[in-house]
């Protein structure tokens, strides 16, 4: 994404199906200097308003009524890839959390993070970076093991490089960025770029299986 | 840690009892079928037969008598309270009587003859209900009486009742073994149903609190660190309930019928506000003994960080599961031990992890490093390997 001026606010849309808890982090949101263009109460308005009204970042729940948080991203990414999905999610449900990942969020935050955490997490996703919870470190390196031993096909692209899984581990075990780059003698740019990319790789791979699974019912049919 | 353990206990419990009762309905209602279907072929031979008996006006008598009971029993076997011990002992007694009283009735001559009795198939209608409600000891013995009754009303031995006695005998043996395992599947299948029904009602309690409890929760812990005063001490409890409930509400219900268990709901008790859980999608099954062992071990860990790494520490475990082996990591973003000290401490009981955890997970077959980074905190590693 490309920020046209520095000294405009990043557009933020609200997505939860709690009023209370929407109201509340919108009116942090705008205290803080951003400017939240619109929210939404369930998927499918997520969907549409996030057509309309074009933020960078959507903060999306992933329990929503009507569409939930996984197709919601998928339908939000697939109208307009630029927009950064930012998962902030009280369930702990960690399939759906893989799940919205795969569907191409870009980060997630549980519920529980600090105003400071969720703003800076904000401001990391808008700039193309995704913010990965040592959790979701966990879930996205056991993913990728599954995949291995499952055998599905072992597309070199498809794995992760010994640098891509040590640096997740470390992050999976609670290390910042800045603790990563320390250890392993590389710049933080570099640890940012793996992590960007195993990322990457997931969601690839999951819209190659989609593809895959939409020629063999095609052909069923 | 195993919440549903205690369905094993329902085996004797009355619901259950009653559920597998009410099942056995049909059954009831194929003895009354079976027993109205008797009745009137035994009414049909009378009616052809009676001119040669030696007292007809008794063998009508005799015939109403069968009448009156099949729809009495029919009746009062509608019903569980109807199909006590004492009626179906009654309905034996009756039907023993009605082979009984041939003697009495018939013409001595015929009776030598080897014809049959007046009351035909229609005691095996007792028989039936005497399998059904005992199973194969209730079978074995309504044919035992009921073959006794034949012999009596003989008075001596002739092949047709030798014939007869074995028909009783492979009808009480047969029905009574296929009602008793029609009872014990059924049983089974009552405890399947509402083991799936605790499962699913346990999902949508689940859906409910992620959905209403822990959004308020997470809340109050946002908003309640501005109120001042207790305040902060309001979040700070507000989040590790949270946490607490989080960790409650989405632990898998055990996989059923193995003796593996999920190393990663094992853990899960840990979660704090100081404890990070890193984990695979997927659960991680290992044999019961070894996770115990090994979440121990972990504990052991996650206690010793709280002793020494002083207050503010944070914890993150990391689960792995490398399908030959197993890895959890502790970490700690205390100050770590610098480089010497830990060289020094040549054995790991000097930096308090002993028994309780190298030796431990030596036990079983895996291995424990420990490496600290200076002011990156201590991390130890536990490897422990998958046994075929």
């Amino acid at each position: 994404v490309t920020d046209p001026a520095a000294s405009d606010p990043l557009r933020v849309m609200v997505v939860d199906d709690h009023p209370m808890w929407r109201d509340a982090v919108a009116a942090d949101l705008s205290a803080a200097g951003l400017e939240v263009v619109a929210t939404a109460g369930d998927g499918a308005e997520a969907v549409r308003r996030a057509a309309a009204a074009k933020p960078q970042v959507v903060l999306l729940d992933l329990q929503l009524p009507v569409l939930d948080g996984v197709a919601a991203t998928s339908q939000i990414l697939q109208a307009d890839p630029s927009i950064r999905v930012l998962i902030l999610s009280a369930s702990g449900e960690q399939d759906d959390v893989l799940q919205a990942v795969k569907a191409g969020a870009t980060g997630y935050l549980v519920k529980s993070a600090s105003r400071e955490e969720l703003l800076e997490a904000i401001e990391r996703v808008a700039a193309g970076d995704p913010v990965f919870t040592p959790g979701l470190a966990g879930l996205v390196l056991g993913e990728f093991r599954r995949m291995k031993s499952d055998g599905e096909p072992a597309n070199e692209a498809d794995q992760l490089s010994e640098r891509e899984t040590e640096v997740l581990r470390l992050v999976a075990k609670g290390l910042s960025y800045k603790q990563i780059a320390e250890r392993l003698f590389i710049s933080h740019r570099t640890v940012q770029n793996h992590v960007q990319n195993t990322l990457r790789k997931l969601q690839l791979h999951n819209r190659v299986e989609l593809t895959r699974y939409a020629i063999e019912r095609g052909l069923d049919d | 840690v195993r919440p549903f353990s205690d369905t094993r206990r329902s085996q004797c419990d009355p619901s259950i009892t009653e559920a597998v009762e009410a099942a056995t309905e049909p059954l009831w209602r194929a003895v009354a079928v079976f027993r109205f279907l008797a009745l009137v072929y035994v009414l049909v031979a009378y009616l052809l037969l009676n001119q040669y008996f030696a007292r007809p006006g008794w063998g009508w008598v005799v015939v109403g008598v069968m009448a009156a009971w099949t729809f009495l029993v029919s009746y009062l076997y509608r019903t569980p309270a109807g199909r006590r011990s004492t009626m179906v002992v009654t309905d034996i007694g009756v039907a023993c009587l009605a082979i009984a009283v041939t003697p009495l009735v018939d013409d001595p001559a015929r009776i030598a003859h080897g014809e049959p009795t007046l009351a035909l198939v229609w005691p095996v209608a007792a028989l039936l209900a005497a399998a059904v409600r005992w199973g194969l000891p209730g079978g074995l013995l309504a044919a035992v009486a009921t073959s006794a009754a034949s012999l009596t009303a003989r008075g001596e031995f002739a092949w047709t009742t030798a014939r007869n006695i074995v028909l009783l005998l492979v009808t009480g043996t047969v029905v009574g073994y296929a009602a008793g395992l029609f009872r014990r599947s059924q049983t089974a299948l009552v405890q399947a149903l509402r083991i799936q029904a605790a499962a699913g009602e346990r999902d949508r309690l689940a859906r409910s609190v992620h959905d209403g409890v822990l959004q308020v929760l997470a809340l109050v812990q946002r908003q309640a660190g501005d109120l001042g005063g207790v305040g902060p001490e309001l979040a700070r409890a507000a989040g590790e309930q949270e946490i607490a409930l989080r960790a409650l509400v989405s632990r898998p219900i055990a996989a059923l019928g193995t003796s593996q268990v999920d190393l990663v709901t094992l853990l899960s008790v840990l979660e704090s506000t100081s404890l990070t859980l890193a984990r695979p999608p997927d659960a991680v099954l290992l044999p019961e003994f070894v996770a115990r062992e090994l979440t121990a071990a972990v504990v052991a860990a996650a206690d010793n960080v709280t002793r020494h790494a002083g207050v503010g520490a944070h914890t993150w475990v990391l689960v792995e599961d490398e399908s030959d082996r197993v890895t959890v990591t502790v970490r700690d973003d205390g100050m770590g031990i610098a480089e010497g000290r830990l060289a020094e401490a040549a054995s790991l009981g000097r930096l308090g992890v002993g028994q309780s955890i190298v030796g431990r997970v030596r036990d079983l077959g895996g291995d424990v490093t420990v490496e600290s980074v200076e002011g990156q905190g201590t991390e130890i590693e536990f490897h422990v390997p998958r046994l075929a």
